[in-house]
């Protein structure tokens, strides 16, 4: 049996990480990617910056909560801070997972991120 | 002297030259344009009321995310679209758009209760845009905005300013106080006809001020329903024109139902049709059926572009009216519901895409 290695990943500097607080997001190019980096509440995570809708540069987008799936009438604001929403159309995207939060299937391209001496990275 | 090395699009006289000059027409562009700008042009008591503020209110419902773009927002906090060149930067450029039709505009004044007030801010909103925008760019031209309280105030509107070279088109709200076809518009029609300029409907009022109810059924509680409702009133517009015989009276006249949805035609001419074979003695001059009627007469713009499940559904869809010869490629820029070209067009053959992206509009606007 062939052992298939896995490809090989590079690490790209995105920020300090002081200069990447809660809230805050940068857009870098990695590689042949454009990827938008958010800390989300103290966590970083990273998504290509295409929207699988109409291509639109989605990272620029705001991001708040949103309406919890809720019982008729009633509203449950919920994942603060997580909700990146698309600034052309408005489509959801849970940044945590880079899910679409109207279809399951439709969602952002994910990257891993690494914290290494205070400073930012993304795995491309 | 100087010496231009490309031809203007005067210079170019086959069709087929124009189309390769032309790739790309964007038949609904929003550029934004404030009271504040053009009030020097109005008479009194005008300028004063436009000095006021004074404008037709809105329904109040909420869209989470705005209707401008946020993206199109530039660092000196002013929107692209209101300035020519940010235009050209956000929009014709990236998309290759060589002919851009300016909307805007002042359309929504029709909701105004005072007719001449709302003639007079169309009025003054047409001078400024031949003075002050159609010359920064010779890939603009303008669609005059006129206000339909009174249909005569429309015509003279038209007939004022509509031989200018820039003038391409008359926009109007499609939220009316009347079916679009009733007697009491064919002045403005008269007068589009006479001028040779296409005539647009154009929606985003419905329900505000003295305008009918957004949907036949009443007054939505959300933007979404309201949204999703637009292509009621269009529905009703169209049925209206044809019925009430605006394409006999006005053999030249063309129509442009812009963004007012497109998958619903095709059913309802079924529908009509059906109808028009039984009850065609209570419309006499409607010697062929409605779906004949509107051939060639009829334009319909693309944005926004329905979504089904499947795209080839969407294809289907489109063999079942004459989509091909109809449509009009329109981004709605810079607003939070616009498309773009390749998108609209996606998997469709070479010649749909050269004709709804260009070819149906050259024709149309005599571009
Ligand atoms: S392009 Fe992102 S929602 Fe349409």
């Amino acid at each position: 049996m062939t052992a298939v290695s896995a490809p090989t990943r590079t690490k790209h500097e995105v920020a300090k990480a002081a200069d990447l607080p809660p809230g805050a997001r940068k857009i870098v190019k990695a590689g042949r990617f454009q990827i938008g980096v958010f800390n989300v509440n103290g966590q970083y995570r990273a998504v290509l910056n295409i929207c699988p809708h109409e291509l639109a540069p989605v990272c620029k987008g705001p991001v708040r909560g949103t309406m919890l799936p809720s019982k008729v009438g009633e509203y449950t604001w919920g994942c603060d801070g997580e909700i990146l929403s698309c600034p052309w159309h408005g489509w959801e995207f849970n940044l945590h997972d880079g899910k679409s939060l109207h279809d399951p299937k439709c969602h952002l391209k994910t990257f891993e991120v690494l914290v290494e001496e205070g400073t930012v990275f993304v795995l491309v | 002297m100087s010496t231009t090395l490309t031809p203007t699009l005067s210079q170019l006289e086959t069709p087929a030259a124009k189309a390769q000059a032309i790739r790309c027409v964007d038949c609904d562009v929003h550029q934004s344009v404030g009271l504040g700008q053009f009030r020097e042009y109005m008479p009194q008591p005008f300028k004063r009321m436009a000095e006021s503020g004074c404008a037709p209110g809105h329904l109040g419902l909420y869209n989470p995310i705005g209707v401008t773009r946020p993206d199109t927002i530039e660092a000196d906090g002013k929107p692209a679209a209101s300035k020519p060149d940010g235009l050209a930067r956000m929009l014709l450029e990236p998309y290759g758009i060589d002919v851009a039709l300016l909307t805007g505009g002042v359309y929504g004044f029709s909701s105004h209760p005072d007719p001449d007030y709302a003639a007079a801010v169309c009025s003054a909103y047409n001078t400024y845009m031949i003075e002050h925008w159609l010359p920064k760019d010779p890939r603009f031209r303008l669609a005059i905005n006129v206000a339909t309280q009174d249909p005569l105030l429309a015509a003279q509107e038209i007939e004022r300013v509509g031989a200018h070279p820039g003038v391409s088109a008359v926009v109007i709200s499609s939220a009316t106080q009347h079916p679009l076809g009733q007697r009491t518009y064919h002045p403005m029609y008269a007068a589009a006809e006479k001028m040779g300029l296409p005539f647009c409907l154009h929606p985003g009022h419905e329900g505000t001020g003295i305008t009918n109810a957004p949907t036949a059924a009443g007054y939505p509680t959300r933007y979404l329903e309201w949204h999703t409702g637009i292509s009621c009133t269009f529905q009703a517009h169209l049925v209206s024109m044809v019925c009430e015989g605006v394409f006999q009276k006005f053999p030249e006249l063309k129509i442009v139902l812009v963004e007012g949805g497109i998958s619903w035609l095709a059913p309802l001419l079924w529908r009509f049709d059906k109808n028009w074979k039984a009850l065609r003695s209570t419309v006499p001059w409607l010697t062929r059926p409605p779906s004949e009627t509107i051939q060639g007469r009829v334009f319909m713009t693309t944005q926004p572009i329905e979504e089904p499940p499947e795209h080839g559904q969407l294809k289907q869809l489109f063999e079942m009216f004459d989509a091909e010869k109809m449509l009009l490629y329109s981004s709605d820029f810079p607003h939070w519901d616009g498309d773009t070209p390749d998108y609209v067009v996606r998997g469709f053959s070479e010649t749909f895409k050269r004709r709804v992206l260009a070819e149906n509009a050259i024709e149309l606007f005599g571009l």
